[in-house]
């Protein structure tokens, strides 16, 4: 991204276990994922000299840091929502071209799954948070929920493009078909667009297999110079392009229009950036919390023309050997999702890149896009990576 | 609405100074969107500065509390507990006439969810919860009934 000597390169990447592990702290998730990817870069926490991470409290890196027994002169806890460890990962890429650091390790933690539902005392409160005053509650207090606001979103893309439940259903079926080839994915099971449209609606049109599993575990990746990439035994990934946006926080009243994601406004921009287009990508790890993120994802970083994606994704489009082979992983629709998956898109597009994907792994990979989506379509994130300096 | 739509375990919204003006104008029935002072624009949820035009001067604007479905969604799993016993209910955005094309999410009530479609029109019908609280939410329009609801606030 600079013309500079110094190139932002990814050289460790690695998930902790997944998706079960209730007797796993959040930090201890981290400390699991860094450890295996210093390991995969060949360093160690005393060659680390910056730190991101980010979770639910303010200061959640600095915590982090201390766990890892880290004193960083760089650090960062930029909170994106799903699309936080690719801002992170793009700011991590200015700080080291900039030489302001040399080794940066991202980690991302969380035991979602195991800890639902577990607390101490009587609870109480019948299961609604006060709401905090401000802006927020203009949506929240008629009881709207998560994947109730990409049902908004959903039902309007129909509405204005004519796309079916099918065509959601089918994000999902390839997902599950990917989640099949990993071993550590939570749901592997083989199934049908008949099966999503048979699962029980949570929010019109949206069913529960439109939705992401929920899990516990995290991932961590490790980003440096090429020129010190040269003295490891790596294939350093490198970061081609970058950018991330956003559009409103919480209120999917403020959205502008419900069917446009801030990735129309970063996924060009990273493109441009990288000084390529989207139909230079191989592989794609695209943020899936629910089946129409992913459509909303493609139109949006310019894979298809606004409103044909559903037709994009349909009959294998997202599957290996489709348009644009998609979350080879499982994604977040089958193989984990513990919250904030941005981080699995990082990991799996570095796999991808250094030939290491597997039975899902796409031939010759050369380029591929993570692209995070957080909120409520509130942020999106795209990094661009490719095999080689442009 | 003769009995509460949501249980009273669902909080009360919060409010500060950016709100409590609209929430105010909604106990007197009045359903009303920030105007800038300076540009004229409307804007949902209030906010303390216009976004277009940077003005921190705003009024109230009363609408006539009428609109049709932006988008909308039945929600049939709870997340909120205290809802389990509600489910399903609609939530829909709502573009406002009046409004300059200001949404702004509610419930729809007083409809079979399966009736629901983008572009119905609407009409408010006020919740009282108190001499302090009124809730906002709409019905499919027009009636006679509704229209009655719906104007009432112009009326005061």
């Amino acid at each position: 991204m600079t013309t500079r000597g110094r190139r932002a390169v990814i050289v460790g990447a690695a998930t902790s276990d997944y998706p079960r592990l209730p007797e796993m702290t959040e930090h201890a998730v981290h400390g699991q994922a860094a450890d295996r990817a210093l390991a995969d870069a060949g360093l160690t926490l005393a060659d680390v000299d910056g730190f991101a991470s980010t979770g639910f409290f303010p200061m959640y890196a600095i915590g982090v840091a201390e766990y890892l027994g880290l004193h960083p002169t760089y650090y960062d806890e930029t909170h994106a929502g799903g699309a936080s460890f690719e801002v992170l990962a793009e700011h991590a890429a200015y700080a080291i071209e900039a030489g302001a650091v040399d080794v940066v390790l991202i980690t991302y933690g969380s035991v979602q799954l195991s800890q639902m539902g577990r607390r101490l005392g009587t609870g109480g409160g019948g299961g609604a948070a006060a709401f905090a005053p401000g802006p927020a509650i203009y949506d929240a207090l008629w009881g709207n929920t998560l994947v109730g606001n990409y049902a908004l979103a959903a039902r309007r893309h129909m509405h204005q493009f004519g796309t079916t439940a099918e065509q959601l259903a089918a994000v999902a079926v390839t997902m599950r078909e990917h989640a099949h080839s990993n071993p550590q994915a939570q749901e592997r099971d083989p199934i049908t667009v008949e099966d999503v449209l048979s699962s029980r609606l949570v929010a019109d049109p949206l069913h529960k297999l439109d939705c992401c599993v929920i899990s516990d575990g995290g991932g961590a990746c490790v980003m440096t110079t090429a020129e010190r990439a040269a003295d490891l035994d790596v294939t350093p990934i490198y970061v081609l392009g970058a950018a991330h946006a956003t559009t409103h926080a919480m209120n999917l009243s403020s959205m502008p229009d419900l069917t446009v994601s801030p990735a129309a406004q970063c996924g060009p921009l990273a493109f441009r950036r990288a000084g390529i287009g989207p139909a230079d990508v191989d592989v794609a790890q695209l943020y899936d919390s629910f089946t129409i993120t992913v459509v909303l994802t493609v139109e949006d970083l310019g894979f298809c023309a606004k409103g044909d994606g559903g037709a994009f994704v349909d009959h294998g489009g997202l599957g290996l050997g489709g348009r644009l082979p998609t979350n080879t992983d499982g994604g977040g629709l089958s193989a984990c999702h513990p919250g904030m998956r941005g981080m699995f898109l990082i990991v799996e597009a570095v796999r991808q890149l250094r030939g290491e994907g597997g039975v899902t792994q796409v031939p010759d990979a050369k380029i591929a896009v993570a692209h995070g989506t957080g909120g409520m379509l509130s942020t999106g994130a795209t990094l661009v990576l490719g095999t080689e300096a442009p | 609405m003769t009995e509460r739509w949501f249980p009273d375990e669902m909080p009360d919204p919060a409010v500060n100074a950016e709100t409590i003006g609209w929430w105010q104008e909604a106990a007197a029935h009045r359903l009303v969107v920030q105007r800038c002072g300076d540009c004229r624009r409307t804007r949902h949820p209030p906010g303390p500065i216009c976004p277009a035009c940077r003005s921190t001067v705003a009024q109230w604007a009363e609408v006539p509390g009428t609109g049709v479905v932006f988008t909308y969604t039945v929600v049939r799993q709870a997340f909120i507990g205290c809802l389990a016993d509600r489910i399903p209910y609609v939530v829909v955005a709502v573009e406002l006439d009046g409004a300059g094309g200001a949404r702004m999410v509610s419930n729809l009530v007083d409809i079979d969810p399966a009736d629901v479609s983008i572009g119905m029109p609407v009409a408010v019908v006020w919740e009282d919860m108190g001499p302090e609280l009124a809730i906002p939410r709409f019905r499919p329009a027009p009636t006679a009934e509704t229209a009655e609801a719906g104007t009432k606030g112009a009326q005061r």
